[in-house]
């Protein structure tokens, strides 16, 4: 299933032109920065909604200009709970690792030139631009026209996701160049295509959801509600909601979407691990194969959501059991990962410690899951702080650790500079620090609100302990968020620094993205497309100085055609990256 | 405003990067003349089908999961008590009757253009395209034969599912017929997609069109 197009011609180099050219290219790599960009831009929104959030628990009364100005009432706090979820997760845990940074590199590590579609990719773009600008606007609305905005943005969203899933698919399997055999391909890019399949079925059913839930809005069917024949006057008011239809839809994609925001992180920590601890990836295949089984299951398991909303009794036993399953696959890459550090010469660089502070925080918010994958769950369980604590562990900041691991990584090819290492270790240590003081206690908090003790004796006092640990929680916000500052910092200085394009691979890695210029040139392979002879993990091999073998290397030995004629690019080791100055 | 400008400029990028060359010939039925004569000028090189063959497949396989959605929505919501049956407005048997026809005549072009007879293709392509663009007017006129009977959008749930049911596939069968006018009106001579790729792609997408219809049909009138 492989199209060998190797004698294409690289196109010609971009003529620096208008605002028009700039912002419509199509080229897969600016396409990748602008989803970074406005991951970037979500993130820090997102997390500001979040501090305001926190400020408001601890003092009710306390007053925001802009953000809690029509009023400080409960609906403005759900508002802001609204916006802070769906900036986070569709803006940055689902465009960032897939869309961000898939779209940057699966082309090029799997030697192709572009994706295989590059107009729809720049559509699925804007549309994404569009949803978030629409997502963000409904907050400022009245709230019902808000929220038929922000469905109909989030519906944007599903359709750009769509195409993109689509895009990354055919890319894979189409354009891989000649000798990327599927067992040489880097994890990244198996974990972004298994993505993309997923993507690619559960996309669709929240569309669906939304086509509906608009219908029932803006031409008002009732679809999802019964409407009671006591008024005809005012039937929203008066309808009788079906919500556990909605529910049901929503759930087969929300709980599904869990693993879409993970699975490419997956890929990342397990690519990482390996470069730096300098040793291939422990059992490959049985890795891969986890990550087909997470998609698998991450597609079944939706009725774990509608325990609450109630279902056939036997269903929340097989769900159960499915949910609980996934703890297979889990452990699996788990054991992988620890398996590639055990004897590596591990390199503690800033991308590293991003990556083991992911397996940590995916470790400790996996455990906390398997209480939840338990079938007696009641719904009062299922709306706390428990599982807030939970899925902001799991799933929000260790897929932030994924991230910023491969931002610190990619970071040289992208730009041609690399973050400063000081910088990003104080960064690190303070936000792994801060988001476990952050999200442990609400664990806690979780547990105090199901003390099943005679209620009037107990409450005060937990209480008491309850508010001191919210007052513990705003404190680590503020201290956790002002921490971001030094990432900006790190983020703004080093795009300033000199250019280093020469270098092309300061971190010694195998895939083919470290055998060309920093940043790629347009069309990524000068003259003809690479060829692939070795799998993507070959850390440890004898050859000459080096301990790695790039997948661009003949097995025979000799020196291998790069693109463009040159050397792989071996300058000698630049001090960053050698990861010695651990702290 | 540079609008279309800039527009042009992205396809000539885009077609440059493109992909590059396939080694192999096209495949499909591509025996037929029409692109031979297009060598003497710079005709980019076929590139290989497939990316566009596994694209239909896989966006079929999306689609299918949309439209799955919708229809376990109506079987569940259908067991509520304010469901009122709605009666199919005759119009939509014709429609059928014109949609099965317009997959006949699509592959009885791609066969001419198998055969290498292009004129031939073309008419049959044309009836087809005009057999699609039918089908939707149909459709508008199904939806005011149910108007004049009273049943509008929201008058209860079993007509609203008719229009969303209806409305959804109309949308993606525009889509449709818009590939079947990109492949009667397109250059192809600048592109690097040829012909006949493009006409099996569309054809692949008409017929799904055509069961996806068939499948609602039943649906709406087995389960009304």
């Amino acid at each position: 299933m492989v199209d060998y197009d190797n004698s294409g011609t690289p196109p010609e180099a971009h003529q620096p032109g208008s605002i028009g050219r700039k912002f419509f290219r199509s080229d897969h790599k600016a396409i990748g920065l602008r989803y970074l960009w406005l991951a970037l831009f979500s993130v820090f929104l997102g997390m500001i909604m979040s501090l305001v959030m926190r400020i408001h628990l601890v003092w009710p009364g306390a007053h925001f200009p802009l953000l809690s100005s029509p009023g400080n009432s409960p609906e403005r706090y759900s508002a802001l709970t609204l916006l802070h979820g769906s900036l986070m997760v569709l803006m940055v845990l689902t465009a960032a690792p897939q869309a961000g940074f898939g779209n940057y590199l699966l082309p090029i590590q799997i030697g192709a030139r572009d994706m295989a579609f590059p107009i729809l990719n720049l559509l699925a773009f804007w549309t994404t631009a569009g949803s978030l600008l629409g997502v963000t606007a409904a907050f400022f609305l009245p709230p019902q026209t808000g929220l038929t905005v922000w469905i109909a943005s989030v519906a944007l969203f599903c359709a750009a996701g769509l195409a993109n899933a689509l895009n990354f698919s055919v890319t894979t399997i189409d354009l891989r160049t000649k000798g990327m055999t599927l067992p040489r391909l880097p994890v990244t890019v198996w974990a972004w295509f298994i993505n993309a399949i997923l993507s690619l079925l559960i996309f669709s059913i929240l569309l669906a959801a939304c086509v509906y839930l608009l219908a029932d809005r803006i031409v008002g069917t009732h679809f999802f509600t019964i409407p009671t024949l006591l008024s005809t006057a005012s039937l929203n008011s008066q309808a009788v909601a079906l919500p556990s239809l909605w529910q049901r839809l929503f759930w087969f994609f929300a709980q599904a979407q869990v693993y879409v925001a993970i699975l490419p992180c997956f890929g990342i920590v397990t690519h990482l691990i390996s470069t730096f601890s300098r040793k291939p990836v422990w059992a490959q295949r049985a890795v891969v194969l986890a990550l087909c089984a997470v998609g698998l299951f991450g597609f079944c398991i939706w009725g774990q959501h509608t325990f609450a909303s109630g279902l056939n009794p036997y269903s929340p036993l097989v769900f159960g059991l499915l949910a609980s399953s996934l703890g297979l696959p889990a452990s699996m890459l788990l054991i992988s990962w620890f398996g590639t550090l055990w004897n590596g010469k591990v390199r503690l660089t800033t991308a590293m410690l991003f990556a083991l502070g992911f397996v940590s925080l995916f470790l400790s918010g996996g455990l906390s899951g398997l209480f939840l994958a338990r079938n007696d769950l009641t719904s009062t369980t299922a709306n706390d702080d428990f599982v807030t604590g939970h899925f902001h562990l799991v799933m929000g900041v260790a897929a932030t650790f994924a991230m910023l691991s491969a931002l610190f990584f990619w970071f040289p090819k992208m730009f041609g500079r690399s973050l400063d290492e000081r910088l990003g270790k104080i960064h690190f240590w303070i936000t792994f620090v801060g988001v476990y003081c952050v999200f442990m206690p609400m664990h806690w908090l979780g547990l105090i609100a199901h003390l099943h003790l005679s209620p009037e004796a107990t409450l005060t006092a937990a209480n008491a302990a309850a508010s001191a640990i919210r007052s513990f929680v705003t404190v680590a916000t503020l201290a956790t968020v002002a921490a971001q500052g030094i990432f900006l910092v790190n983020f703004m200085t080093s795009l300033r620094k000199p250019s280093n394009a020469a270098e092309k691979n300061p971190w010694r890695a195998t895939t083919l993205e470290w055998s060309l210029p920093s940043p790629p040139a347009l069309g990524n392979f000068a003259g003809s497309l690479p060829v692939v002879y070795r799998g993507a993990y070959e850390f440890g091999v004898p050859n000459g100085a080096e301990d790695f073998a790039p997948q661009s290397l003949p097995t025979d030995g000799t020196p291998p055609a790069m693109p463009g004629g040159t050397d792989p690019g071996l300058q000698p080791l630049p001090p960053y990256a050698a990861g010695e100055n651990t702290m | 405003m540079p609008g279309t400008h800039v527009v042009d400029d992205i396809e000539l990028i885009i077609e440059d990067i493109g992909g590059g060359g396939g080694n192999k010939p096209p495949a499909g039925g591509d025996s037929g003349g029409g692109d031979n004569d297009a060598n003497k000028r710079r005709k980019p090189t076929p590139m290989s089908p497939r990316r566009y063959q596994t694209a239909i497949v896989l966006a079929m396989l999306s689609i299918v999961m949309f439209f799955m959605a919708l229809a376990v929505t109506f079987l569940v919501r259908k067991m509520s008590s304010d469901w009122v049956p709605v009666h199919l407005p005759f119009m939509v048997w014709v429609n059928t009757i014109v949609i099965l026809a317009s997959s006949g005549t699509i592959e009885l072009a791609r066969r001419k253009q198998a055969e290498g007879d292009l004129q031939g293709f073309r008419t049959l392509w044309q009836v087809t395209t005009g057999l699609g663009v039918l089908f939707l007017i149909g459709q508008l006129i199904a939806w005011r034969q149910l108007v004049d009977k009273g049943f509008y959008v929201s008058t209860n749930p079993a007509s609203s599912f008719f229009y969303i049911f209806t409305a959804a596939h109309g949308v993606h069968l525009l889509g449709g017929v818009g590939a079947l006018c990109y492949v009667l009106f397109r250059n192809f001579e600048k592109t690097k997609l040829t012909q006949s790729v493009a006409a099996e792609v569309t054809s692949y997408y008409w017929h799904f069109m055509d069961g996806l219809w068939l499948f609602l049909l039943a649906l709406l009138y087995l389960g009304k």
